[in-house]
């Protein structure tokens, strides 16, 4: 605040002293010579560099932990394990610690019949959401809260798959320009049968969220109760509002009188960095782009879904086939009918993790599909599913080129997903699609893994 | 500077034009620009150059700007979550016109009747009581000055007390920002909620009405919108245009 007042006092000095200089016909200050200039110029290139360097560590923390998730769904445990730091640490619930990769993986097969997969009918979804990531101010660890809920069980046993919720306090660090977890450690709400939910949870449904034969490293780190009694999971940081932490940290730009740098070495350093932050530009800008398109089909704004489409793009959801082309998009849009009383549409959005292509003309994402779905007295579903959506610009714009949506499970609310499952949605009755289905596979209980466009975060295979 | 590029030989301008639109240039490796240091001086280039990083200063920032929000909107879910009415009051601007309002329970407005209304009910915690409140769906836009921004969200709320029927509540927020004194705060929060439903029954056989104004502690101003939660529709409006068309989108079927 200061700073910036004497900022300003001494802008209105100097301009105030050029127009008097001006104004009595003398000659204004010379301006810095140019070798000066290249080199502040320089240094600010170096200070806009690290600032996003900042921004992409925010992001891909962000993307890791979301892939962390798509990983547990699917009970891919090598992977899972390969996304934690060597001296890695992994605390689920009431479990206890279990340090370093080789006592990880071991403790995760045994949560799925001592192999990785998941077993015969097994449900492990884990959405990953509402995160809050603090990077430290030397930009080699970070921490992050995050919060999770769950539906899994095994199809056709007991009494009918369970939800969860809780919290995640997580640390990360960066080795070699990887980010990888160094703690996970997941604070459990209440772990509980779908039948009769949270409200009737116990804490020895809690404790049995995680379970396993296979002893860990220590005991827990933390002795809290689970829901119903009261327990706020300590947070990593001071309230946003009214705390001094910021992920850019004030610029300090400290030219290096040594440097001697031409105007083409700053111009190609400039164009790299224009390049950098377009793309990380990309990043928000598809999230939104994503996120509004959950909002529109909400309420069945098909003109205003349709127009996120490009002209010659493919739009493929569940087993209703490939629609080609932004008027086929429009056509299929208005299959779904419009909202009126007593019917709900809702389709949420989440967990996307963003890949930027590195000449920032494409974008890849996955992201998790929450679909609540009602007709009055009548009857009312879980949908489940996964997006893996391609984005191009057209016109400069970003718009789909590929929308495709894998579909989990759709189940009747009454039941839940392990005791119905409806089969894959069919492609409209006298309306066929332009191509058939590109993939072929069942929905849950069978088991298929949707293809993931990006390699490991950490492993790059 | 100081040279009339006139009295300069016409044919290597030439050449330099000529390389500079032929498709030869840009095969050249490294450096794409050709320029003519007589008219392009080292100085004009700089100043360009500068101009450029002064504007990817403010872009960097405004990265920032969004991020910061995430946290800001996120933290608030989970003081929410847990019941820390005052922490989650905390999050709202000191402007004397800051609000919160949910539903169709009224507008609170200043940070003392935000807590009030916090501690009442947006963020209660009974004995007993739960009220998990994740936060999805953003979409953030952040004005150009990096002074104030506007973002939706939802959230599915797994809501009601031990023992008894458990109750889903869905519903997105239209929220604005401001920056004040360097540091991002809530400056309007307005929770709708779409659907209220049993968890026990299901929201298609039990939906509750939206939340109503508290007797007692009645807010500042009524509801700024009137509608009813689910069976009925309703479309709470949105603060962008679409992204494509820039149009305002609405229900007009």
């Amino acid at each position: 605040m200061l700073q910036s007042t004497l900022l300003r006092i001494s802008v209105t000095l100097s301009a105030a002293v050029w127009l008097s200089a001006t104004a009595s016909g003398q000659t204004p200050p010379a301006a810095p010579d140019l070798s000066a200039r290249l080199s502040h110029a320089a240094a600010r290139i170096t200070a806009i560099n690290h600032e996003a360097e900042r921004i992409t560590d925010y992001n891909a923390l962000r993307n890791l932990q979301q892939q962390w998730g798509y990983y547990v769904d699917k009970a891919l445990w090598n992977e899972v394990t390969d996304l934690f730091a060597d001296e890695g640490t992994l605390e689920l619930g009431y479990n206890g610690v279990y340090a370093g990769k080789d006592a990880i993986r071991k403790y995760l097969y045994s949560l799925s019949g001592g192999k990785p997969g998941l077993m015969k009918g097994q449900l492990n979804n884990h959405f990953q959401f509402s995160p809050v990531i603090t990077l430290s101010a030397d930009g080699r660890t970070a921490q992050a809260r995050w919060r999770a809920m769950i539906q899994d069980g095994i199809f056709g046993a007991g009494s009918g798959g369970n939800w969860g919720a809780g919290t995640y306090e997580n640390q990360y660090v960066k080795q070699n320009g990887v980010w990888k977890i160094k703690t996970l450690h997941y604070y459990v709400k209440f772990y509980a049968p779908y039948e009769g939910g949270w409200t009737q949870a116990t804490a020895e449904g809690a404790h049995a969220y995680g379970k396993s034969p296979v002893k860990p490293t220590r005991p827990g780190s933390v002795d809290y109760p689970a829901y119903p009694a009261a327990y706020a999971v300590p947070a990593h940081y001071d309230n946003p509002a009214r705390s001094a932490y910021r992920l850019l940290p004030a610029s300090a730009v400290t030219p290096t009188p040594a440097a001697k740098p031409s105007v083409s070495d700053l111009e190609a350093q400039v164009r790299a960095l224009e390049l950098k932050l377009e793309r990380l530009k990309s990043f928000d800008e598809i999230e939104n782009l994503e996120n509004t398109y959950g909002y529109y089909a909400d309420k069945s704004m098909q003109d205003a879904i349709s127009a996120l489409f490009a002209e010659n793009s493919t739009l493929e959801i569940l087993g209703r086939g490939v629609f080609l082309g932004r008027d086929r998009a429009y056509e299929y849009m208005r299959r779904l009918g419009a909202p009126t009383y007593g019917t709900l549409f809702n389709h949420m959005q989440l967990q996307p993790v963003v890949d930027v292509s590195p000449d920032g003309n494409t974008v890849k994402v996955r992201a998790r599909l929450l679909v609540m779905y009602g007709l009055l007295d009548r009857s009312a579903q879980w949908g489940d599913g996964i997006y893996e959506n391609v984005f191009v610009r057209e016109n400069g714009q970003w718009k789909y080129q590929m929308l495709n949506a894998y579909q989990t499970f759709y189940t009747n609310y009454d039941g839940g997903w392990a005791k119905h499952s409806a089969g894959m949605l069919s492609p409209f009755p006298g309306y066929p699609p332009d191509l058939p289905q590109s993939i072929a596979y069942e929905v849950y209980p069978a088991q298929f893994i949707p293809p993931f466009h990006y390699p490991h975060p950490v492993t790059g295979k | 500077m100081g040279v009339d590029p006139v009295s300069q030989p016409y044919l290597p301008r030439l050449l330099a034009l000529v390389l500079c639109v032929s498709p030869l240039s840009g095969a050249l490796a490294g450096d794409p620009v050709v320029t003519d240091s007589r008219i392009i001086t080292e100085e004009r280039r700089l100043a360009i150059l500068e101009t450029k990083l002064a504007s990817l200063q403010q872009q960097v920032r405004l990265l920032e700007d969004t991020k910061a929000i995430e946290r800001l909107q996120q933290a608030y879910g989970h003081y929410v979550s847990a019941g820390l009415a005052q922490q989650a009051a905390d999050l709202f601007a000191d402007d004397p016109g800051a609000s919160i309002e949910y539903a169709q329970q009224g507008v609170y407005v200043g940070r003392t009747r935000i807590a009030q209304f916090l501690s009442r009910e947006g963020a209660r915690l009974a004995p007993g009581e739960i009220r998990e409140t994740p936060i999805m769906q953003g979409v953030v836009h952040v004005a150009a000055d990096g002074l104030s921004a506007k973002g939706r969200w939802r959230s599915l709320v797994m809501g009601g007390v031990h023992g008894q029927d458990g109750r889903w509540t869905e519903g997105p927020y239209e929220n604005e920002y401001v920056k004040e004194d360097g540091v991002w705060r809530i400056r309007k929060l307005h929770w709708y909620t779409t659907v209220t439903g049993s968890y026990d029954k299901g929201w298609h056989k039990q939906a509750y009405p939206a939340n109503s104004v508290l007797a007692d502690l009645p807010p500042d101003r009524p509801p700024s919108q009137v509608y009813k939660s689910w069976p009925d529709f309703f479309l709470p409006p949105y603060h962008y245009t679409n992204p494509i068309t820039g149009k305002p989108v609405n229900w007009d079927y």
